[in-house]
């Protein structure tokens, strides 16, 4: 008999274990009934294994060392490609990289801290709604927005405005809202984040640093255009609109809307340890998964986590 | 949220120059993001007031023959209406006319066509076809002694529907979310005053909101009672008792003031409730009226006694709309003498619902904690006009006011009111100089124009001496001088706000160390190993998990997931790109790389100091090959990165691997990854055709790259030469070329390379290995015998494994 076999067998005896426990006094019943069934766990666990080994059981020894199995070719490589989103990030850090920007990459999960409090949220405001947050049974959130990395990023460049400099940054990273996907919704995607904070920031500066931004992304001088917005984290909060690039088929006539902005709120540089009578600063997000699909033409946004080879040979 | 342009030009003034796409674009650029400005002019044309002049039965159906007076001519209708009668007034739709109903989706064309053998015109339309209710019992009838608007007389057939009941306007849908903090803009005259505000003009505040104060009014003994429990959870509670006596309407018979709400979405119900909602859609502050005789019989009282208070878990009520509801301990509830009556500010209870009968009504004003009811749409699902109000946070001082009006409205007298107000608050005033305005916004506004553009939205400077402004109670939104700043920056449009750059300290910008790796190993597995570089989800499927063998419990799981494929956060990301072998396969690939970048957590990497899980950024890469494919991309990338990786026996690792056909992943003396081949009983699971990956912990490559040194370049040439051994079966390839490059480095002056050519296996006991290998003197051209000189030693150094050469 062999090795699964058995255990398969004393699986089966189980049952007439089981049938012992209305023999059993009362008492002992429950200790009998979780020890019996923890048996049984360890037993199918146990199958499970044998059965990987047994599924494994033509499988020969190799050589890990060699460069290919005996009377193979040694490999060689072709063209691969790079995923969209990933080479437009790199892209857009590089922007703002030889603008002077640091960059560093936002965290996949974060906390409620992060995601609301230091971001002047108050505790159970509506406005926390807007996002749509995923939670775990913790109460650890995967954060819906880049803006999760501003406290940190703050706390962490705070040296350099005590040092006379300047805090300059942008950060990208994937977001998550717990909503259905379509072909214009996805629960997964990208934002890049950025922040300045100087003695003398304003907004003014905030409106001339993205459009500097952006006409260099799109290699042409740009008109831009603003609607107010609400976010908790900034005072006064915009939302920002470049003209529709030539390279997009633009004529002059239409808007793109790009980001949300604004002029960070004091609360939020309080909470960071930072003098908002001292310093100010402006910060923006946005969507690199729209950039994207504006530049090449895409229609659906379910394809950038598709791992499809159809989607990923275009680029 | 939606609002009609002809109602705010009642408001404001709009200055001449001002067109009205102008307008829209100065509301959008100021103000909020108007979604889409509907304009409903062509919707309504050719929809006329006509008189029934003859109205004949056709035999044997349910259809009147109706001859029309449409002012000029007569026309014959065939109609359909239970209620068509000669004399009355109703609304033709004219043949062209599209039916409103239909209009920006099918968009039916009415013309004249053969009903029963009569011609028919046109229709005369009922309520849900001109898509200004859901009536559709009967026609629409219209009052002759309606007036038509802007004139002295009635309304006469001929008339334009559209220009009697204010249809020629343009609708603007707006984009609430971005005035989750302006509950004032939540009304028509708040949104008024905005337009005003932008504009640059000065707003009129309108004569209704100084409507004649009622607070104190009693006529009889009955005096309500108002008991608040607690003033956070209800910082006023404002009501007043009215006789109403008998309110009846025809539902058929429309109304200016049905068209006015339908325009913002809403439907007409009863005369009470459409005043009541009437008020809320000017003011913004929701009423909601109550039976009186019913209230006082739920209670139990001779008089209404209001108690405000908490609900307590597990108490229930029947709302209005007939559902029963259990009440979470959130749930703000409005009780007659402790008996739950209304759901506070999401719906009323069907105890004391307004119908028929109804006589005498309590009509009450009050403000709810936003924190409160927003649990309570939350928890019942409630979205009413009047709850997205609540939930912005109204201002106290504004419940008086709206129940002034709704007095002025009825024309009447109270019977009684009463006002709790428990925790009046005085109103804020906030200072703030022109250099802060100025310096935050980067402009050179004049103290003079700020306070201009302040004081046409009614916010007033209070002291000369510095700059202070006194915040009028509509504006909950105010309270630091930021709020001041942004105020005037939007009033004055932050288009016009000069654009410049900052000017920055010359220091270079660090490049985030991760980043840069990722970025460099995009470049070698893309351009130069054939590797296609995927995303996936960071949230799997437990029952992935469970096949390839890891510990769900491990993972972080998600609880209020839409989708059981993410219910857990992903501790590896090889089984991710296993589902995508698949999928691809499937789609017909065969020979293909994928691989992927991203953090992964699981809760046995712990927490961060700041108190947040622990994340690894790992490289995967799974391909449709064996062992050595996957280990040539592995070696080529660590080659190109300058890292020596190492690889040992297999020990212990993730049980997605076939332990035979697979190796640890070391760097120096530590793991850090796995390469090997997918077990067969996960390749068999997952449908995977023969896979093998790796997946590497990165933070341990970072800094591990060595200096590139130029030492294999010489002046003299080199020769080649091949070598094939004959050696066990079982010998190890790395541990042969080992002792063949130790030797190699132990002569001096020599440069060479050794690469592998082939492994070829004929016997079961024995393989060739065969090497090309290549060498040069950095001193000298080297002499055929001085490469045969060390061939020899090289040929000897492999004697311990029993090698002969072929």
């Amino acid at each position: 008999m062999s090795e699964l076999e058995k255990l398969k067998s004393e699986l089966n005896s189980l049952g007439k274990e089981y049938a012992k426990i209305k023999t059993l006094p009362e008492a002992e019943r429950k200790d009998f009934g979780i020890k019996l069934n923890q048996k049984k766990e360890d037993l199918l666990q146990k199958i499970k294994q044998a059965e990987a080994a047994e599924a494994s059981k033509d499988i020969e020894p190799i050589d890990i060392t060699a460069p290919a199995a005996s009377n193979q070719p040694i490999p060689h490589f072709e063209k691969g490609s790079k995923h969209p989103l990933m080479v437009e990030i790199d892209r857009v850090c590089d922007i703002y990289s030889r603008m002077g920007f640091n960059v560093i990459e936002a965290r996949t999960i974060d906390d409620e801290f992060n995601m609301f409090e230091a971001l002047n949220f108050p505790e159970g405001h509506p406005a926390r709604d807007g996002y749509d947050t995923f939670r775990t049974a913790e109460g650890f959130i995967p954060p819906a927005h880049t803006s999760t990395m501003q406290h940190r990023a703050l706390k962490k460049y705070k040296k350099d405005l005590e040092n006379g400099g300047q805090i300059a940054v942008v950060i990208p990273g994937r977001v998550y809202r717990n909503e259905d996907v379509d072909a214009t919704h996805e629960h997964t995607f990208y934002q890049c984040e950025g922040i300045f904070v100087s003695k003398d920031a304003t907004m003014g500066q905030m409106l001339g640093v993205l459009k500097n931004f952006f006409e260099t992304y799109y290699e042409q001088e740009l008109n831009i255009r603003t609607q107010p917005g609400y976010f908790p984290f900034t005072e006064p909060s915009l939302e920002f609109m470049i003209e529709k690039p030539k390279s997009l088929g633009g004529k002059g006539d239409g808007w793109l809307e790009m980001l949300g902005c604004g002029m960070i709120h004091p609360n939020v540089l309080k909470i960071a340890g930072i003098d908002p009578t001292k310093y100010k600063g402006f910060a923006w997000g946005g969507g690199i998964d729209r950039l994207v699909m504006l530049r090449y033409g895409l229609t659906d946004v379910r394809y950038f986590e598709s791992g499809k080879l159809d989607f990923l040979k275009e680029f | 949220m939606k609002i009609s342009l002809n109602e705010i030009k009642k408001l404001v003034t709009i200055p001449k120059n001002i067109s009205t796409d102008d307008l829209i674009k100065l509301i959008g650029a100021r103000l909020v993001e108007v979604e889409e400005a509907i304009d409903l002019a062509p919707k309504y044309e050719k929809s006329y007031i006509v008189k029934v002049a003859e109205c004949e039965p056709i035999p044997g159906t349910h259809l009147h023959l109706c001859q029309i007076d449409t002012g000029s001519k007569k026309v014959q209708v065939v109609c359909g209406a239970p209620n068509v009668r000669k004399g009355m007034l109703a609304v033709w739709l004219a043949p062209g006319a599209i039916v409103p109903q239909t209009y920006g989706e099918e968009n039916f064309k009415l013309g004249t066509r053969k009903l029963q053998g009569y011609e028919s015109n046109g229709m005369l339309a009922g309520l849900d076809e001109l898509d200004l209710g859901d009536d559709h019992s009967g026609i629409v009838e219209l009052d002759p002694s309606m007036d038509f608007p802007g004139t002295t007389r009635n309304i006469q057939p001929g008339d334009s529907f559209a220009e009697a009941f204010d249809l020629n306007d343009i609708i603007l849908d707006i984009e609430n979310k971005s005035l989750t903090h302006r509950p004032d803009t939540f009304g028509l005259i708040g949104f008024a005053r905005e337009v005003a505000g932008i504009l640059g003009i000065a707003f009129k505040e309108p004569d209704i909101l100084n409507a004649p104060d009622i607070s104190r009014w009693q006529v009889t003994d009955i005096s309500p009672k108002v008991k608040i429990e607690d003033s956070k959870i209800c910082p006023r509670y404002s009501c007043a008792i009215f006789n109403v006596g008998e309110k009846k309407r025809k539902i058929t018979t429309l109304i200016p003031q049905d068209v006015f709400l339908a325009k913002a979405g809403m439907r007409a119900v009863s005369p009470i409730v459409d005043l009541t909602n009437k008020i809320m859609l000017y003011t913004g502050q929701p009423l909601h009226a109550f039976d009186y005789d019913k209230f006082i019989v739920a209670g139990k009282t001779k008089t209404p006694e209001i108690v405000v208070r908490k609900a307590k878990k597990g108490e229930k009520i029947q709302l209005l709309d007939g559902k029963i509801i259990e009440c979470i301990p959130d749930d703000i509830l409005i009780t007659s003498n402790n008996i739950p009556v209304a759901l506070a500010g999401a719906m009323g209870g069907l105890n004391t619902a307004i119908d028929e009968n109804t006589r005498h009504i309590i009509i009450e004003s009050a403000t709810f904690s936003l924190y409160n009811l927003r649990k309570t749409q939350m928890a019942h699902g409630i979205f009413s006009e009047a709850i997205t109000r609540f939930t912005k946070g109204l201002p106290a001082e504004q419940t008086m006011i709206a129940l002034n009006i709704a007095a002025n409205k009825l024309g009447i007298d109270p019977i009684a009111a009463a006002d709790a107000y428990p925790d009046k608050q005085p109103q804020p005033t906030i200072s703030v100089t022109v250099r802060e305005i100025n310096s935050l916004l980067g402009t050179d506004y004049k103290t003079s124009d700020i306070i201009k553009t302040l004081s046409n939205v009614g916010i007033l400077e209070c002291q000369k001496t510095n700059l202070t402004f006194q915040i009028p109670y509509w504006r909950t939104d105010l309270h630091i001088k930021e709020d001041i700043i942004e105020e005037v920056g939007r009033l004055k449009g932050y288009d016009n706000i000069p654009k410049t750059l900052p000017t920055r300290l010359f220091i270079g910008a660090t490049e985030d160390s991760m980043l840069k790796l990722k970025k460099q190993i995009r470049d070698i597995l893309s351009d130069n190993l054939g590797a296609h570089e995927i995303l996936t989800y960071t949230f799997v499927n437990k029952k992935l998990q469970q096949i390839v063998g890891e510990d769900p419990k491990d993972s972080y799981e998600i609880i209020n997931s839409i989708s059981p494929d993410l219910q857990v956060l992903r501790q590896s990301l090889i089984p991710s790109l296993l589902e995508k072998v698949y999928l691809n396969q499937k789609a017909g690939y065969k020979d293909f790389t994928l691989y992927e970048m991203n953090q992964i957590t699981k809760k046995s990497l712990g927490l961060t100091t700041d108190r947040v899980p622990e994340v690894e950024q790992h490289l995967a890469l799974a391909t449709t090959h064996d062992y050595y494919y996957a280990k040539a991309i592995l070696e080529n990338l660590a080659q190109l990165l300058y890292i020596n990786l190492g690889l040992k026996k297999f020990q212990s690792g993730p049980a997605y691997f076939e332990p035979l056909h697979s190796a640890e992943i070391t760097l120096g003396e530590k793991t850090i990854g796995y390469l090997g081949e997918i077990r067969v009983s996960v390749q068999n699971s997952l449908k995977l055709p023969l896979t093998a990956a790796f997946e590497i912990n990165l933070a341990n490559l970072l800094g591990a790259g060595h200096q590139a040194v130029a030492s294999h370049l010489s002046k003299y040439p080199s020769s080649e030469r091949d070598l094939t051994l004959k050696v066990p079966s079982d010998t190890a390839y790395q541990s042969l070329q080992n002792a063949i490059t130790s030797t190699l480095d132990q002569q001096e002056n020599l440069i060479y390379t050794i690469a592998p050519a082939s492994i070829y296996q004929k016997e079961p006991d024995t393989k060739n290995i065969s090497f090309k290998l290549s060498f040069a003197s950095t001193k000298k051209t080297l002499e055929s015998a001085e490469i045969s000189a060390i061939m020899e030693e090289v040929i000897k150094s492999t004697a311990a494994f029993h090698a002969s050469v072929v």
